[in-house]
């Protein structure tokens, strides 16, 4: 009987282990077939004009809104760095105050869940109905919204890894706090204080919701902030709704420009961190 | 923690008493160094909370008006509809009253129920669930303790963690020019052919004429729930296979060798694995679960945006934030924009508690661990 009942534990077992096989393929594979659907349909739209020609030319491009996108995320990241970056050190480095500490952490955890098209209502209410309307300002805060409690949180964690013994060391040859912060804690992490905003980067250059209703979408290639301004995700959403051909072709190839900047910053950070492990 | 140093004499940290044999001029740079890194360090601090009092305190004021003048019919009315609605008016016989010859009519005002957009929102996550959830848990195992024997961790790990930074706008053109074409050619017409005459089951493919109430086919087009929830469950595989994964390999590793040792296959031991860190998956799945809920551009492709509440899940719907995306950048009146807002804060309040209720228990489960270990 009990050979009976080993056999059957032991048909149980091989059963889920072949079962947890087939989840890692099935999601391996569905997620390679999502991906190898959006660089197909995304090459074909890729052209000399596509990085040239703004929505204007003839033949249209998206020269526009891929410097828009630069310029958003440069403006958003003015802001969301230093101030997610000194939020994080405050958080690693002055955690002896609780009171203030404690809620603090846990409001950008909560932020950082916070949905994305409430973010882009509350810069629409915050800036652009106040202001003078749409603008790559309004589109900018957004962003720098979503990126702040990112960079807070990664900038602490990685800020505890750095050992308490070079704070010692530097208290004990007479280093003051901002010393200590500035010249030992924040240098001994930076590479991976980096590693974390240029993921924040990536984060916030494919986020469309935010900027639905702040910066409204341009044709062709802006340069003043206080106007409604042109972003990469934003123009591959209106094109995608289009019902002309090409301009879903445009919107796909749009997208796989994306898609190759993230693919690209993944593997970076990726082969980064295996040569530093490796060094170790 | 690191057993070689021992404690420096002091002075403690910032004694300015340290400083005593330089000039003035240099201590003076150094304390006011202090004072303006701890400032910007709390002035920074200070910000990330005022932004989150800024969010609840703005939308709940612009909010406010469209609260006040719906009240409980905001949250219990199926019926949202920014504009008047002329219709002819019917006498309690149900026909159409007509005085000399004229039919006569009825203009109603707009309402604003909240609750189509509700439904949208909690029935396309729940089906996201039913699809990612096994999945993600069976990945998660798998990624802990199969691949390492293959080798195959990293790259697996690496492909998940890429596909979960994609742009969500992504997913929702591949499910809007991919998945929904396949569903309203091939799935949906499948599923109709082999369960259309099922009495039981004609809520999957009729449903109420809204004005004559007559019961009619919903168009198989494949731009409804089902692809918003299909489309859902793929975004949200890779965060919820990582974290299941990090919380799976948390678990001691005692526990695991202690139930082998006794004997326990390999499933048994996954069991008792799995059984160790329920908490902790239980708040990979509540992460999942506020993703879902707070996904708008992939969903607004695909749901077909229609705000009624229709018990099929191959009926047209709209979800909260696809409502938002879709009606917000040009509303009919004040009260309409107002009304929006209701809505974005009922999904920033669900949204805050999901994530709120995950946090605590994926970093209680993970703490646990570390105690243990």
């Amino acid at each position: 009987m009990s050979t009976l009942h080993d056999r059957a534990k032991r048909l149980t077992s091989a059963a889920a282990y072949a079962g947890s096989i087939a989840c890692a393929v099935v999601i391996v594979g569905v997620l390679l077939l999502v991906l190898a659907d959006l660089v197909r349909r995304g090459a074909g739209g890729l052209s000399w004009a596509f990085f040239a020609a703004d929505a204007q030319g003839e033949p249209a491009g998206m020269r526009h809104a891929i410097e828009g996108t630069l310029i958003l995320v440069a403006l958003a990241s003015a802001v969301g760095v230093p101030t997610g970056v000194l939020a994080g050190v405050y958080l690693s480095e002055y955690s002896k105050e609780r009171w203030l500490a404690t809620p603090v952490r846990f409001t950008a955890d909560v932020l950082a869940g916070v949905p994305s098209i409430v973010v882009g209502i509350l810069g629409y209410e915050l800036l652009v109905v106040p202001l003078t309307g749409y603008s790559a300002w309004a589109g900018a805060a957004g962003l720098a919204f979503i990126m702040i409690p990112i960079v807070a949180r990664t900038t602490e964690e990685m800020l505890r890894l750095v050992p308490h013994s070079y704070r010692e060391a530097s208290i004990a040859l007479g280093g003051t706090k901002s010393q200590t912060i500035l010249r030992v804690v924040l240098p001994g992490a930076s590479g991976s204080i980096v590693t974390g905003i240029i993921l924040a980067l990536a984060r916030i250059a494919g986020e469309t919701a935010p900027l639905l209703f702040t910066i409204l979408g341009a044709s062709m290639i802006t340069r003043d902030p206080s106007k409604p301004f042109p972003a990469l995700t934003h123009q591959i959403y209106v094109w995608a709704n289009s019902p002309d051909p090409s301009r879903r072709d445009m919107a796909f190839a749009g997208m796989l420009v994306l898609i190759a900047v993230v693919f690209a910053i993944s593997l970076g950070i990726r082969l980064t961190v295996a040569r530093a492990q490796r060094r170790r | 923690m690191s057993r070689g140093t021992t404690a420096p004499t002091p002075p403690g940290p910032a004694d300015p008493g340290q400083t005593g044999g330089t000039p003035l001029k240099l201590r003076l740079g150094v304390v006011s160094g202090d004072l303006a890194l701890g400032l910007l360090c709390r002035g920074a601090a200070a910000l990330v909370l005022l932004m989150l009092v800024a969010l609840v305190g703005l939308l709940g004021h612009a909010a406010l008006p469209s609260l006040r003048a719906f009240g409980a019919d905001y949250f219990t009315s199926a019926e949202w509809r920014p504009n008047e609605l002329t219709r002819p008016l019917r006498g309690p016989d149900g026909r159409v009253v007509v005085v000399d010859g004229e039919r006569q009519t009825e203009t109603l005002p707009p309402r604003f129920g909240a609750l189509p957009v509700i439904y949208g929102t909690v029935a396309t996550s729940l089906i996201a669930l039913v699809f990612a959830v096994p999945l993600s848990l069976g990945a998660a195992l798998f990624l802990v303790r199969v691949a390492p024997r293959w080798r195959a961790a990293a790259p697996v790990a690496f492909l998940i963690e890429f596909l979960a930074a994609i742009p969500s706008l992504a997913y929702g053109m591949w499910g809007a020019f991919v998945l929904v074409p396949f569903l309203g050619r091939h799935v949906e017409p499948l599923v109709f052919r082999a369960l259309g005459d099922v009495t039981w089951l004609k809520f999957l493919f009729y449903r109420d004429n809204p004005v004559t109430g007559q019961s009619i086919r919903i168009p198989l087009e494949g731009r409804d729930m089902m692809a918003g929830g299909l489309i859902l469950a793929i975004m949200i595989l890779p965060i919820v296979t990582a974290v299941a994964r990090d919380v799976l390999r948390a678990v001691p590793r005692s526990q695991i060798e202690g139930s082998l040792a006794l004997g326990a296959t390999w499933w048994q031991s996954s069991r008792a694995m799995l059984r160790y860190g329920r908490a902790g998956l239980f708040g990979a799945v509540m992460l999942g679960l506020a993703r879902a809920a707070g996904e708008t551009m992939a969903v607004t492709l695909v749901v077909g945006n229609r705000v009624e509440i229709v018990p099929s899940p191959f009926a047209s719907i709209q979800t909260m934030a696809s409502l938002l995306a879709n009606q917000f950048n040009d509303p009919v009146t004040e009260v309409h924009r107002s009304a929006l807002i209701g809505v974005a804060l009922i999904l920033l309040v669900i949204s805050l508690l999901f994530n709120i209720v995950a946090r605590s228990l994926v970093v209680g489960g993970q703490s646990r661990t570390a105690l243990s270990d």
